[in-house]
């Protein structure tokens, strides 16, 4: 086991999982991908710790919440990813209800979540 | 090639550019689709190809070789150059490779930069053609940051010799003046339904012929005919009188007409201008001179053959290249690329005399507006040149009030003769006159004038009737010849 940082990336689009690991891989975190429910479960259940979620909630239906709840209670930080939407008030406080450390809209910039992760991380 | 010019390739946009780019500079090329873009770059690229220099074609839409495929259908080999294509691969589609999570302008700018480096440090190209810089704008988050990233980008190839032409896909809602602030040269395109164009409208260190220009694209690639400035050509010549050939019609012309001269041969359909005109240049082949005539309306054999009929040997001075006869088709020409036409035969040939049957078909024939404009300046182009003009003007009444000609052109002539048909005592006759004549005097009576097979006959002066320019001419009083009425 590494001492890098651990990050979990779950996207339902593959480039989008591609292009994290690289950009994050690039900056020094170990990284793992879930681009589904279930293998987000088989994650989760496996004893790995993980120091940071990076969810992108587009393509998802409402059971993604239950699994916030389970980050929630696992004590697991997690930032939710949305595309831009009508809706994006409502996701925000689901979100935030829900545990998350914060709320980021796509695209993303990179620099930005370089900053948010660090600070969530405590470098 | 004009000292330190670049040649674009294309002879006509040179001859705008006055010579060619200037090296080391970056051109914006700008137009919708279909325009010409691409082909413009191409025939940049290829021109270098003579001189041996590399040139490089970076692509970011059209991929590599779709573009050479194309160039080989209008004839360009494109082995000469070596591209970089930047334009998505079908994996992109096959395997979905969409993402949302970052800005394209994250994600592509540094492989697309680094790429365009790679090439430009490996090849060293003098001549680059980007197609299409607007696909930039996709790679910069910001305004602010397209233009750093074109300017910097130009800095980059100019720092290391290159010309570039970049072409810019503008369109009402992603304009470009921003790119054309940037360039040191901007070019236009367009494609119009009443003909394609070119413009400059900037270029930083040379003079340019402004305003739109012809412009065509076929097998042979682009073709530009620059439009025509009366102005600059001039050519030296003896303003001296030539011969029509027939005594009778010399005499009312106090000698004939004059070289560097417009003259208007006028009158309505059938009274025989065009043969006129052609007894002219029958005379000039005597002389060994070489007459052009443009017939917009009558097929070139009917010509021929009608002339042969009076005794006018046009097919042995068409054989012995004293005589041209071009059929221009209606809407297949602009006047720029008619004029480019005539300039051919002046300055390559050495016509001496351009005949243009008739003003109404030019008029007809002729893509876009202005045409009187367009004649005139072709006209005194000519007459810079010292060649005879003789335009056909046909009338619409066949008697009736006199007038000079229908559409407002006289002013361009420096002669009128004028034809006419005259009804005495039931019988339809022909008269010719002068009307005017700038450089010298001429006889103010009219003559009956006769087309046989023999050819042309000109009569005495018809004195003793009046009335004559109404077509229904009255015995004079005076008049003697009783045996006649």
């Amino acid at each position: 086991m590494s001492d890098k940082p651990l990050i979990l990336t779950v996207d339902r689009n593959r480039r989008n999982l591609e292009l994290l690991r690289n950009f994050l891989s690039k900056q020094g975190y170990e990284i793992i991908c879930a681009s589904n429910l279930d293998e987000l479960d088989r994650v989760l259940s496996e004893s790995t710790k993980i120091n940071l979620v990076l969810l992108d909630v587009s393509g998802f239906d409402q059971n993604i919440w239950g699994r916030c709840e389970q980050l929630k209670t696992q004590a697991i930080p997690f930032l939710i990813i949305s595309a831009k939407s009508n809706y994006i008030a409502a996701i925000e406080a689901e979100s935030l209800a829900r545990g998350a450390s914060s709320i980021l809209v796509k695209p993303l910039v990179i620099k930005q979540l370089l900053h948010l992760i660090r600070s969530l991380l405590g470098d | 090639m004009s000292q330190g010019r670049l040649s674009t390739g294309i002879t006509g946009f040179d001859e705008i550019l006055c010579g060619g780019l200037i090296p080391k500079q970056a051109y914006l090329v700008r137009g919708g689709a279909g325009c010409g873009k691409t082909i413009l770059g191409l025939h940049f690229l290829l021109a270098g190809s003579i001189y041996d220099e590399e040139a490089l074609f970076i692509t970011l839409g059209e991929s590599a070789a779709q573009i050479q495929q194309n160039a080989s259908r209008i004839g360009f080999d494109t082995q000469t150059v070596s591209f970089l294509d930047l334009s998505p691969e079908s994996e992109f589609f096959r395997e979905n490779q969409t993402y949302d999570i970052f800005s394209p302008a994250e994600v592509e700018r540094e492989s697309t930069t680094q790429k365009i480096i790679e090439s430009v440090e490996k090849l060293q190209p003098r001549r680059v053609f980007l197609d299409a810089v607007t696909q930039f704008r996709y790679l910069s988050t910001d305004e602010f940051l397209f233009r750093k990233q074109v300017l910097s980008f130009i800095r980059f190839l100019l720092d290391r010799d290159a010309t570039l032409i970049f072409a810019s896909e503008s369109s009402p809602n992603a304009p470009d003046e921003d790119l054309q602030f940037i360039s040191d040269g901007v070019i236009h395109l367009s494609n119009e339904p009443q003909g394609r164009t070119i413009a400059v409208t900037k270029f930083r260190g040379s003079d340019f012929i402004p305003g739109f220009h012809s412009l065509t694209i076929s097998s042979q690639g682009m073709q530009i005919f620059p439009k025509l400035r009366p102005e600059v050509h001039e050519k030296k010549f003896i303003m001296e009188t030539i011969s029509s050939g027939i005594p009778d019609l010399d005499e009312l012309l106090y000698g004939g007409i004059e070289r560097g001269t417009v003259t208007i041969l006028t009158g309505p359909t059938g009274v025989g201008k065009t043969t006129v005109g052609i007894q002219f240049m029958k005379e000039a082949a005597g002389r060994g001179e070489r007459s052009v005539i443009y017939t917009f309306e009558e097929k070139k054999e009917t010509l021929l053959a009608r002339c042969e009929q009076v005794n006018i040997p046009v097919r042995h001075m068409v054989e012995n290249g004293n005589l041209l006869v071009v059929p221009i088709e209606p809407l297949h020409l602009t006047p720029d690329e008619f004029a480019n036409k005539v300039r051919y035969e002046v300055e390559t040939q050495a016509t001496q005399i351009v005949m243009i049957d008739s003003v109404a078909g030019y008029r007809i024939a002729m893509r876009g507006a202005d045409l009187v404009a367009h004649l005139h300046s072709l006209c005194k182009y000519l007459q810079n040149m010292g060649v005879t003009v003789i335009l056909v003007n046909e009338m619409e009444n066949i008697t009736g009030d006199f007038r000079a000609t229908d559409i407002g052109i006289s002013y361009i002539a420096d002669n009128i003769i004028f034809l006419r048909y005259l009804e005495i005592q039931g019988k339809m006759r022909k008269a010719i006159g002068v009307l005017k004549k700038r450089v010298s005097d001429f006889e103010k009576t009219l003559r009956e004038i006769e087309i046989t097979r023999f050819g042309i006959k000109v009569g005495k002066p018809l004195t003793g009737l009046r009335k004559i320019l109404s077509g229904t001419p009255e015995w004079d009083d005076s008049y003697q010849g009783r045996n006649e009425r």
